[in-house]
């Protein structure tokens, strides 16, 4: 399979589908076949699913032949493995769940289903969504395509792997506090965390109830916005999802940006910066105002008190766990284990402050929200971390640029915006008001259109 | 800005006991760590600063639908 096939776009798949110049078997069979070559050293995925695949592309093909014109019909896609799959294993990344075969499927897993895509697998996910694997952990973390030496960013390291080799046209993710955004932004491809009960949680596994989020990848936003499109609406079984009316995601791309207000945060997102992260993200600023938005600088000065969200991160991910864990400690990995028992250590009077921390940073962000459309931010203060930093005990949880939208819960997009002298991925963030995916979508492919960064590839 | 914090490794033994939970000793560092990085901001709050009334329960005006 050439590489064109294997990064082509899910509109450019569907065209040539239509044209009958390629067929959802044929695909497949080449997907697997790269993934049977690429994956021994990326692992990506945990559980690979070629029968199903094949079942589901015949069936594609059929509908191809009646005339189906769903736009995922025929489009190759994998799971992040939190995601419960009916009938196919769901691990979690976790020792705890390795043989675990769920019989009933996620909301998000349906939903593409019968949008008509084709289930490749599950991919690795960090362990629980939280920590990373490591060395002797029963499934082996996934590895940077752009440098196998780094990590992919995480917890959807295997989602972003995938589609930054060209294994799968679009996968799920799920981001607590920056795991769809982190993969895209160090694999160099698109990943968008839509609003707090856009796409729902029901049949994901649990990290923080309050904080969670799932949402596609991909390797371009009109990719995302396919992909979003089936998976946003109200679902009854996700208390907190919405009945908020859906947008048309790809509709609205196309349109240009000239007018609309983009705020560029400059306190926070900025400390700590690596210097070609802030070059990168400049220019793209820049190629902005060139578009035509009207570009500005805002300030959230309570975003500085943001780390406090890992004290309802750790609570809740130690509430959802408390009863395996204390029965089964040697089933959660090394380091892992004490980070979820120390969520045990957190006292209910500092939990709440966090919350109210929370209410202040989505008070303060509203209220700049009401001034510009769209807040613009370097996705991660540097490019991918070595592994054998990541190993290292007093790494810890750096600061991050991700997690002030997972308090807010407001949609955020990561697209590639530059290169590493390193060669490793840089990535712009763009944020908007609540349920305002189309809008974020819309900014995103106008900065992705006037810039080839989508197009590069990893030497893989 | 916000003063620095460190957790006492007494204070994390202690809150230890309270929780009736243990971790091996090679890990308390890190462990003291992350709780101390996570309270920073919390311990240098003055929570009168923030909001003296907050809804236990928000009710919208549609009645079941409870979008912003």
């Amino acid at each position: 399979m050439s590489d064109a096939i294997a990064f082509s776009t899910i509109r450019e798949l569907g065209a040539r589908y239509r044209a009958k110049q390629l067929s959802p078997v044929e695909v497949t069979r080449a997907l697997l076949g790269r993934i049977e070559k690429l994956d021994p050293t990326l692992h990506a995925f945990v559980t690979l699913t070629a029968d199903r695949a094949l079942a589901d592309a015949r069936a594609a093909e059929e509908a191809l032949r009646r005339g189906d014109d769903r736009p995922l019909l025929g489009v190759p896609i994998a799971h992040k493995d939190i995601y419960l799959t009916k009938g196919i294993r769901t691990t979690g990344g976790s020792a705890l769940l390795a043989d675990w075969v769920p019989d009933e499927d996620a909301t998000c897993v349906r939903r593409w289903q019968q949008a008509g895509t084709i289930l490749l697998g599950k991919l690795i996910t960090h362990e629980f969504a939280f920590g990373i694997q490591f060395p002797g952990h029963r499934f082996p973390p996934a590895r940077n395509p752009w440098n196998v030496d780094h990590i992919p960013g995480g917890s959807s390291s295997g989602s972003g792997a995938a589609l930054a080799a060209g294994l799968v046209h679009g996968a799920t993710g799920s981001d607590t506090g920056g795991s769809i955004r982190g993969p895209a932004a160090f694999c160099g491809i698109v990943g968008l965390k839509p609003t707090y009960g856009r796409a729902s949680r029901a049949g994901v596994l649990t990290l923080s109830w309050t904080l969670d989020h799932t949402g596609p990848m991909a390797r371009t936003v009109e990719d995302c916005a396919y992909l979003l499109q089936p998976l946003a609406g109200h679902d009854p079984l996700d208390p907190a999802s919405s009945h908020a009316p859906v947008d048309d995601y790809v509709g609205g791309l196309g349109r240009d940006v000239r007018g609309v207000r983009i705020g560029v945060v400059r306190n926070y997102f900025f400390d700590g910066v690596d210097p070609e992260v802030a070059r990168a993200f400049e220019e793209a600023v820049e190629t902005l105002r060139r578009l035509g938005a009207d570009v500005r600088d805002v300030a959230i000065p309570s975003l500085q008190a943001t780390h406090s969200f890992l004290l309802i991160m750790l609570a809740e991910a130690y509430a959802y766990h408390e009863r395996d864990i204390r029965e089964h400690p040697e089933l959660y990995g090394e380091v892992l284990r004490e980070r979820m028992l120390a969520g045990a250590l957190v006292t209910g009077a500092e939990y709440t402050q966090a919350q109210r921390i929370r209410s202040r940073i989505c008070d303060e962000t509203t209220a700049v929200l009401r001034d510009v459309d769209v807040l613009a931010t370097p996705t991660t203060p540097k490019p991918a971390t070595p592994f054998a930093l990541a190993y290292d005990l007093s790494f810890g949880f750096p600061k991050s640029n991700m997690p002030p939208f997972n308090l807010t819960g407001l949609p955020t997009l990561a697209l590639p915006c530059g290169f590493s002298a390193s060669g490793l991925p840089l990535s712009l963030q763009l944020s908007g008001r609540p349920f305002a995916e189309a809008l974020v979508l819309r900014v995103g492919h106008a900065y992705e259109q006037a810039t080839t960064w989508h197009t590069r590839r990893p030497p893989v | 800005m916000t003063e620095p914090f460190e957790l006492t490794m007494e204070e994390l033994r202690r809150r230890l006991d309270a929780a009736g939970i243990t971790i091996v000793e090679e890990r308390l560092a890190m462990v003291r760590k992350l709780l101390s990085d996570a309270l920073v901001h919390v311990r240098g709050l003055d929570s009168r600063t923030i909001k003296t009334v907050e809804p236990a329960v928000r009710f919208a005006a549609g009645g079941e639908v409870r979008d912003e």
